[in-house]
């Protein structure tokens, strides 16, 4: 076989929201978690509004998680998730402030602890 | 006559002299006899000139006879001289002024007939040889200088598309990376607008180069069916109208060789369709699997396309012959050419005709044998927006479905086996009764037709954790893991978390939430806080030996 030629993308990013980048709200964050509203897929949805759900269906995903697995930009993702928020399809919660964050002292300690149990 | 008067003279002339002779009595008699055997001489002379001058008179006669006839038919052989050369002349003539603009015609448009001789007289005679061999000449010439010309343009033609073609790629990764780097709404959206004039531009650079026989440009790898239809469709203003339904029982891919020419030539069926239909009427596109192949069938519901018309682009989609620019008219209608080209090129085939709505079918044909390959959904998912195959659909409609094809880090057989045994310890009492009879039937036929060997193994092993996730759900990072490293070795991705709200509830919405009694809350938040607390104290009594697991 030859080497890999060209990894240029096959599908552009625009299809996916009809070249629309202005989400319908714009609480939606790189960071918001996002969950499944329904555990079955609707009907009359778009693929990939059908992919975001499928791919939140075991769980939930931040945004930029789920452009990451979508192979899609944030910013077209929002645009996606959003009108899947309106729809009541998804949920969206804002990610936790920078106030309320747990202490770094304590990640610490519970990686040290993982660390230790996976000895 | 005249000597027979001289003759008669001369006897008168001895009758009177014999007077004179009287002396003698005797010589009468034979004065006599002279003059009458001198008269008799002279009878037999004049008879004798008689019959020489009536035989010389006869033959000038038939001398006189045979000129007239001679001359008269000199006469008649020059008229019809004069005639048959005025014939001629009308005869070149007729080929300066009408056969030979014909035939100048006809070889811009064949459509266009060319007259024949003038006089059918000359048919098969040397004329007609002569004029014919003429016309021929001319039209070789004209050919030839044609596709000279013609060559030169696309040489031309092809060396500015080539470059222009690269810079537009170059663009294309510009705004692409563009489009991750920046979030902020107004320039994500300039972005994605600007990425999609450029691939409309792209799209008829490329298109023409091709149809100037330039290769189509870009290799890509082994790409799905569907991406590739709806990469194509993503080239074209008004693609939204298009829609695209995956009926691929397999996932079927297009070898790496293969993807772009088979993309190109479903954009420019897509934008014939596009084009000549309504701007508010769908455009419908299906992919079909066959026995040995598959096939996209694109259906317009449009204004349709006329006998000549069909009859054109299948002369044109059939490949066989290079076509020159200048029949592609102005503006040139370069698709069906361009298609043309690939389809001798590629090996696939296209066929157009009526279709029973009214409108245009187009069925790209892609044989099986040297053009298809069977993708790994693993390695190389499909895109988010090629749409999934009804099975696909239907699964993922079921509840506590795991995405069954495209969830990257999973691997297919996973999920398979997931779906498959997933309901038995904790939907059962609900779910039971309504999806597992719908899923019973279609889960097997669907699933079967692509096991890999390979792959059962794995997902035995992997199996096993990702049944146990309900009871540990930490241990849900462990399946995902295994086939994400395995597949691209790249930085390890997170997978996904538990609902944060909900965790156990796998169950449809159905069962009333605020069932739970208050002892049980009770119970289970007590349990969690113990649970919490003995961890808790673990963590505590392990923390003084931490190093040496930093490489864990």
């Amino acid at each position: 076989m030859t080497p890999r030629q060209s990894n240029r993308r096959l599908v552009p990013a625009y299809l996916a929201t009809g070249g629309r980048a202005r989400p319908s709200r714009n609480t939606l964050d790189r960071l918001t978690v996002l969950y499944g509203a329904t555990v079955t897929a609707p009907a009359g949805l778009r693929p990939e509004a059908l992919r975001v759900l499928a791919l939140l269906r075991p769980g939930a995903l931040t945004v930029a998680e789920t452009a990451s697995h979508l192979r899609l930009p944030v910013s077209v993702v929002k645009v996606l998730v959003a009108d899947l928020v309106d729809a009541g399809h998804l949920h969206a919660r804002s990610p936790i402030p920078e106030a309320e964050q747990i202490d770094r002292q304590i990640l610490e300690r519970v990686l040290d602890g993982l660390r230790t149990l996976k000895s | 006559m005249g000597n027979i008067a001289a003759a008669i003279r001369c006897s008168f002339a001895v009758a009177t002299f014999t007077p004179h002779t009287r002396t003698s009595m005797t010589s009468i008699p034979a004065t006599l006899l002279w003059c009458l055997s001198a008269g008799t001489a002279a009878a037999v002379v004049m008879t004798f000139f008689l019959v020489r001058m009536r035989r010389g008179s006869q033959a000038l006669r038939r001398h006189l006879a045979t000129a007239e006839a001679r001359r008269s038919a000199a006469e008649r052989g020059h008229s019809e001289l004069a005639a048959q050369l005025r014939a001629t002349e009308d005869e070149l003539r007729h080929l300066a002024e009408a056969r030979l603009p014909d035939l100048a015609t006809s070889l811009a448009h064949p459509h266009v007939a060319v007259r024949g001789l003038r006089d059918p007289r000359f048919t098969a005679t040397d004329v007609d040889r002569s004029l014919t061999s003429a016309m021929d000449q001319l039209a070789q010439a004209v050919a030839k200088e044609r596709a000279r010309v013609d060559e030169a343009a696309q040489a031309t033609m092809r060396g500015a598309t080539t470059t222009i073609q690269a810079l537009l790629y170059r663009l294309q990764t510009l705004l692409q990376e563009m489009q991750h780097r920046y979030d902020d709404q107004a320039v994500a959206q300039d972005l994605l607008q600007a990425d999609f004039l450029n691939e409309q531009a792209l799209r008829r650079v490329q298109t023409t180069g091709v149809v100037c026989g330039a290769w189509p440009g870009l290799t890509r790898d082994d790409s799905h069916l569907a991406d590739l239809v709806v990469g194509a469709m993503s080239r074209l203003r008004g693609y939204e109208r298009i829609q695209v339904s995956n009926l691929l029982r397999d996932p079927v891919g297009v070898v790496a060789r293969a993807v772009e020419p088979v993309a190109i030539a479903l954009t420019e069926l897509l934008a014939n369709a596009l084009h000549h239909s309504h701007h508010e009427l769908p455009v419908a596109v299906t992919l079909q699997q066959g026995n040995r192949g598959a096939s996209v069938i694109v259906d317009d519901y449009g204004i349709g396309m006329h006998a000549d018309e069909i009859a054109y682009a299948t002369r044109l989609l059939g490949g066989g012959e290079q076509v020159l620019l200048t029949e592609l008219g102005d503006p040139p209608r370069s698709g069906f050419a361009a298609v043309g080209q690939l389809v001798r090129q590629y090996g696939f085939t296209v066929h157009v005709e009526s279709s029973p709505y009214g409108g245009v079918r187009a069925v790209v044909y892609i044989p099986g044998d040297p053009l298809l390959t069977l993708m790994d959904e693993t390695a190389q998912p499909m895109s988010a927006m090629a749409p999934l195959p009804p099975q696909m659909l239907h699964a993922h409609s079921t509840p506590l479905g795991v995405p069954q094809t495209m969830s990257q880090g999973m691997s297919h057989a996973v999920s398979q086996t997931a779906s498959q045994v997933d309901p038995a310890p904790g939907s059962a009492p609900v779910a039971a009764a309504e999806h597992t009879p719908a899923r019973a039937p279609e889960a097997e036929p669907v699933r079967t037709p692509e096991p890999t060997p390979a792959r059962a193994p794995e997902a035995e092993t992997a199996y096993t954790p990702e049944a146990e996730r309900e009871a540990e759900p930490w241990h849900e990072a462990e399946p995902a893991h295994a086939p994400d490293s395995a597949s691209d070795a790249g930085l390890p991705r997170r997978r996904r978390r538990r609902p944060a709200v909900e965790p156990e509830r796998p169950l449809p919405r159905t069962e009333p939430v605020a069932e739970r009694s208050p002892q049980e809350s009770a119970t289970r938040w007590a349990a969690l806080q113990s649970g919490t607390l003995s961890g808790r104290a673990e963590a505590e009594y392990r923390i003084p030996r931490p190093e040496g697991n930093d490489q864990g």
